[in-house]
C-alpha cells in the first residue's frame, strides 16, 4: 500500500514537474514566423476560384502586382486575431500594387462568410474546395502567408498571425 | 506621485499584514498562544481597501500620474467604465483579486472564531495568508498598478474598446474572480486537513456552503461572459472554446465534481482522498487558468493583457501541486476508508461516474487548451485546436451527464433495486418519449436536438419529483416556507437550470439560419420568415465615440446595430442589435455600406450602390433560455448557500 502510494505520487509528481517546467519555458505568441518553404524563389503556383461573394478571381490577373495570399479559417484562433492587421494592410496599400488574398481552408460557406463580416474584411477570400489550393501550397494549417512579388515568384512564407508591422517590413523587403 | 507613494504605502501594509498572519500563526500553532489572525487579516484587508481606493479614486478622477491610469482610462471616460478600469487591465485585476482574498480570508477566520484554536483552521488560515502574500507581492514587484507616469498625459487611452462598450464589465470580471478566489477556501482546508492528519474530520461538508457560493459566482460569471460575448462579438455566438474561456471552465469542471462527491464523504464516508485531491485540483486549475490568461503564451480573443507573471503563475501551480500530492502520499495510509461503494446501481455509484465524467471532461478541455503549446514544441508553429475537437466530446459527455442527472436522483444510497427505481423512473421516461413523438410529429428532424431533448426533459422530470417530495414534506410539517433551506433543493434548482441551459444551447446552434441581405433604404426583406426593413442612417456623436447606426426594423421592432469608433483608440467595435424573445433572437449585424460611404468604421463595398447597406442577420430559436437557465443555476446555488445548516455540521 504504502509502495504504491508512493509510487503513483512519485510518477504524479514527474508530470506535474514536466508540464510546469514545460508551460513555465513557453515564450509569449509573438509574430508569424518566417519558415522555409520548398516553394520560395519559385513561381507561385498558378490557383484560382470563387470569392466569398460569388464573383470569379484569379491569381494571373494580379501579375505585376504584390500578392499576399493567406491561407485562413473561421474556427482558427490565430486568424482572428491577424484579420484586423490583414485588412489594416490591403486597405493601406490598395493603390500601391498590392492584393491581398484570403484562401479559406477547411471551412463552410457560412461560417467563413460570418467571419468575413464580422472581421470587416477589406481583401477578397476565395473558396478552395477540397483543399486543392492549400496542397499546391503545401499549407498545413492556417493562418498561412505567402508573399508573392511581382515577378510571380514566393519571396516570403509566414506561419502564424502576422502583425502589421511585420507585412510593412515584408513588402520594404520585396520591393527593395 | 503622491498616488504612487500613498497606493505603494497600502500595499506594503497589506503585505505586512498576510506575513505577521502567516508568522504568528505559525507560532500559535507550536506554542498555542493567541494569534490574533483576525487582527492580521483586518490589516491586510485594510491595506487592500486602501489601494483599492486610490486606483478608484485616480479613475474617477482621471489622474494620469498613474501610468496604469494613463492607458486605462481618459477625460471623456464615463463613471461606470472608470470604476470598471480597475479590472480592464493585469496590475488592476490583482488589485480586484486581493480584495476578494483578504475580504474572504477575513470572513473565513470570523465564521470560525470559536474554533480559532483549532489547528485545522489554523493552518487553513497559514495558507490562506500565503496566497494573499503571493498576489500581494506580485503588485509590489512584477505588476506594479502604482507605477508612476513620467510623461505628461493630457486625455489618457481610455479601457480597451472592447471593455467600454457593455456594462456587462461590471459583472463578469468581479463574478469569475469571486468564483476563482473562493476556491482557495477548500483548497486551504484541505492542506489544513493533510497537515494536522485530521482527514477524516467533517470539514469539507462544513465548508460546503462556501464552495457552492464560489461554484455559483463562477457559473454565472461564466454565463455572463457568454451573454457578453453574445452581444458584442458579432458573429452571434458564445462559446468560442478559448483558451481564456476554457480557464474558466476547467475549474468550474472539477469544482462541480468537487461538490457532488462532497455529498458521498458526508453520506457515507467514503471518496476522503478523492475530495482532497478534487479541492486542491479546482485552487490549482484557477491558478493555470490565471496563467493562461495572463502569460500570454496562447493565442486568445482575451487577449487584454500578456504580461511577464507567466513564470512566477506556473512556479505557484506547481508548488501547489507538487504540496498536495506529497501531503496526499505522507497521510495516505490514514486516508483509506474502512469501507467502499456496495453497488455500482446506487446514488454513491452514479456520483463516482458523475465525478469520472467532469474530470474526464475537464482533462480533455485541458488537453485541447494546451495542444498548441506542445504542438508547438515539436512542429515549430502554432496550431489551434478548434472548435469541432471540443464540440465532438462535449456533446456526448453532455448528454451522459443530462442522463445520470435524469436517474441518480431517484436512485437510493448504498443499493437500490432496479424495481424501485424504474417505478420511479417510469412516468418521467414515459413523458419524456411522448415529448420526442410530439416534436417529430411537428417536424423536429434534428437527432441531436431530439436526444439532448428527451434526457433534459427526463432530468427535469427528476428534479421536479425531488423538489415536489421536498415541498409535500414541507407541507407535512406546515412550513411550506421550510421547503426553500431543505439540503436538496438548491441543488435540483440548479439541475433544472442546468436542463434549461442545455436546451437552450442545443436548439440555438441546430437550427442557426445565418444570412446577409442587402438593403438600400426603404425597403424590406423577409429572412427565415422574419420581416427585416431598413430606414436609413444615424450617425450619433459624443465626446466618448462616434457611431453609425442602422435603423433597422425586424417584424416591427425597431433595432439599431451599428459601428463605433471609440475616441482615443483606433479599434473599432461593431455592435450588433439583437431582436429577443422567448422562441427566437434575430441577430442584426451591419456588415457593409455601399459606394463611398463616409460612415465612420464600417466596411465600404464599391460594387454596392451608394446607400445601401449589407445587413447580417442571424436566427437562432430559443436562445433567450440559455440566459434564463443561467439565471436559475444562480438562483439554485443561492438556495443551496442559504440551505439549512445539518445540525451536525459544525465539527465537535
Amino acid at each position: 500500500m504504502r509502495r504504491t502510494v508512493l509510487l503513483s505520487s512519485l510518477a504524479v509528481l514527474a508530470l506535474v514537474v514536466a508540464f510546469s517546467v514545460f508551460l513555465g519555458t513557453r515564450q509569449p505568441v509573438t509574430d508569424a514566423t518566417d519558415v522555409t518553404s520548398p516553394l520560395l524563389g519559385r513561381v507561385a503556383p498558378a490557383f484560382a476560384g470563387t470569392e466569398l461573394d460569388g464573383t470569379h478571381w484569379s491569381l494571373r490577373h494580379d501579375r505585376g502586382h504584390v500578392v499576399v495570399v493567406n491561407f485562413w479559417a473561421s474556427w482558427c484562433g490565430p486568424c482572428q486575431v491577424e484579420a484586423p492587421n490583414l485588412s489594416t494592410f490591403a486597405w493601406q496599400e490598395r493603390h500601391a500594387g498590392v492584393d491581398v488574398i484570403g484562401v479559406v481552408f477547411n471551412d463552410t460557406l457560412s461560417a467563413a462568410n460570418a467571419f468575413a463580416a464580422h472581421y470587416g474584411s477589406l481583401y477578397p477570400s476565395i473558396l478552395d474546395p477540397g483543399g486543392a489550393i492549400a496542397n499546391r501550397y503545401g499549407v498545413e494549417s492556417p493562418p498561412t502567408t505567402f508573399v508573392i512579388n511581382a515577378q510571380g515568384r514566393v519571396v516570403v512564407t509566414l506561419v502564424g498571425a502576422v502583425r502589421l508591422s511585420q507585412l510593412e517590413s515584408v513588402l520594404r523587403r520585396v520591393r527593395a | 506621485m503622491i498616488l504612487t507613494w500613498l497606493g505603494r504605502s497600502f500595499l506594503y501594509v497589506s503585505f505586512a499584514g498576510a506575513l505577521g498572519g502567516i508568522l504568528f500563526q505559525l507560532r500559535a500553532l507550536r506554542t498555542s498562544k493567541p494569534s490574533h489572525a483576525k487582527v492580521f487579516a483586518a490589516l491586510a484587508l485594510l491595506g487592500v481597501l486602501g489601494a483599492v481606493g486610490v486606483m478608484q479614486y485616480a479613475l474617477v478622477t482621471h489622474d494620469f500620474a498613474l501610468a496604469y491610469v494613463a492607458e486605462n482610462n481618459a477625460t471623456f471616460t464615463p463613471l461606470l467604465y472608470s470604476i470598471t478600469g480597475m479590472w480592464s487591465a493585469l496590475e488592476g485585476s490583482l488589485l480586484l483579486w486581493s480584495l476578494l482574498l483578504a475580504a474572504i480570508t477575513l470572513g473565513v477566520l470570523l465564521y470560525y472564531r470559536r474554533e480559532a484554536t483549532d489547528a485545522v483552521v489554523g493552518w487553513a488560515a497559514v495558507v490562506l495568508f500565503g496566497v494573499g502574500a503571493f498576489f500581494t507581492a506580485l503588485m509590489m514587484f512584477p505588476a506594479d498598478p502604482f507605477l508612476a507616469n513620467p510623461a505628461h498625459v493630457l486625455q489618457g487611452q481610455g479601457p480597451n474598446a472592447l471593455l467600454q462598450d457593455n456594462p456587462l464589465v461590471a459583472a463578469h470580471p468581479p463574478l469569475l474572480y469571486l468564483g476563482f478566489v473562493g476556491f482557495t477556501v477548500p483548497f486551504a482546508f484541505a492542506i489544513a486537513m493533510l497537515v494536522t492528519g485530521r482527514v477524516h474530520e467533517r470539514w469539507p461538508l462544513e465548508q460546503r456552503r462556501w464552495t457552492v457560493l464560489a461554484w455559483g459566482a463562477l457559473s454565472v460569471g461564466i454565463i455572463l461572459g457568454a451573454w457578453w460575448s453574445y452581444q458584442v462579438l458579432g458573429w452571434g455566438g458564445f462559446w468560442g472554446w478559448d483558451p481564456v474561456e476554457n480557464a474558466a471552465l476547467l475549474p468550474w469542471l472539477t469544482g462541480t465534481a468537487y461538490i457532488h462527491s462532497v455529498i458521498v464523504q458526508d453520506r457515507r464516508g467514503l471518496f476522503r482522498v478523492w475530495n482532497l485531491s478534487l479541492a486542491i485540483a479546482t485552487f490549482a486549475l484557477t491558478v493555470l487558468g490565471t496563467f493562461f490568461t495572463r502569460s500570454g503564451v496562447l493565442e486568445s480573443v482575451h487577449s487584454f493583457s500578456s504580461s511577464t507573471l507567466g513564470p512566477l503563475l506556473i512556479g505557484l501551480f506547481f508548488f501547489t501541486v507538487a504540496l498536495g500530492v506529497g501531503l496526499l502520499a505522507w497521510r495516505g495510509d490514514a486516508l483509506r476508508s474502512a469501507v467502499g461503494v456496495d453497488q455500482p446501481l446506487s446514488r454513491e455509484g452514479l456520483f463516482v461516474a458523475n465525478n469520472i465524467l467532469f474530470v474526464g471532461f475537464a482533462v480533455v478541455v485541458l488537453l485541447g487548451t494546451v495542444f498548441p503549446l506542445l504542438y508547438e514544441a515539436v512542429n515549430g508553429t502554432q496550431v489551434t485546436v478548434g472548435t469541432p475537437y471540443f464540440a465532438t466530446i462535449a456533446a456526448p459527455l453532455s448528454v451522459a451527464l443530462l442522463a445520470l442527472m435524469a436517474i441518480a436522483p431517484l436512485v437510493s444510497w448504498r443499493s437500490a433495486s432496479a424495481t424501485v427505481l424504474w417505478n420511479r423512473l417510469r412516468p418521467i421516461a414515459w413523458a419524456s418519449v411522448a415529448l420526442v413523438a410530439l416534436l417529430v410529429l411537428v417536424g423536429v428532424r434534428h437527432r441531436a436536438v431530439l436526444v439532448a431533448v428527451f434526457f433534459a426533459a427526463a432530468a427535469a422530470g427528476a428534479a421536479l419529483r425531488t423538489l415536489g417530495g421536498v415541498v409535500v414534506a414541507a407541507r407535512r410539517r406546515g412550513r411550506l416556507l421550510g421547503a426553500l433551506r431543505a439540503p436538496s433543493t438548491g441543488g435540483m434548482v440548479v439541475h433544472l437550470g442546468i436542463v434549461v441551459l442545455a436546451v437552450g444551447i442545443v436548439v440555438s446552434t441546430s437550427y442557426t439560419q445565418r444570412s446577409e441581405v442587402t438593403l438600400a433604404s426603404g425597403q424590406s426583406t423577409v429572412v427565415d420568415s422574419q420581416l427585416v426593413s431598413f430606414a436609413g442612417f444615424h450617425v450619433v456623436k459624443d465626446p466618448l465615440e462616434t457611431a453609425t447606426q442602422l435603423v433597422v426594423s425586424v417584424d416591427g421592432n425597431a433595432l439599431r446595430p451599428a459601428v463605433t469608433t471609440f475616441n482615443g483608440r483606433a479599434t473599432t467595435v461593431g455592435t450588433p442589435a439583437i431582436d429577443s424573445n422567448l422562441l427566437r433572437d434575430v441577430y442584426v449585424t451591419f456588415d457593409a455600406v455601399g459606394g463611398n460611404g463616409t460612415t465612420s468604421g464600417a466596411q465600404v463595398q464599391n460594387n454596392l450602390p451608394a446607400g445601401s447597406v449589407v445587413l447580417g442577420v442571424t436566427v437562432e430559436p430559443l436562445l433567450a433560455w440559455l440566459w434564463i437557465g443561467g439565471l436559475l443555476v444562480g438562483v439554485g446555488a443561492g438556495v443551496s448557500f442559504l440551505r439549512r445548516r445539518y445540525v451536525e455540521d459544525r465539527p465537535s
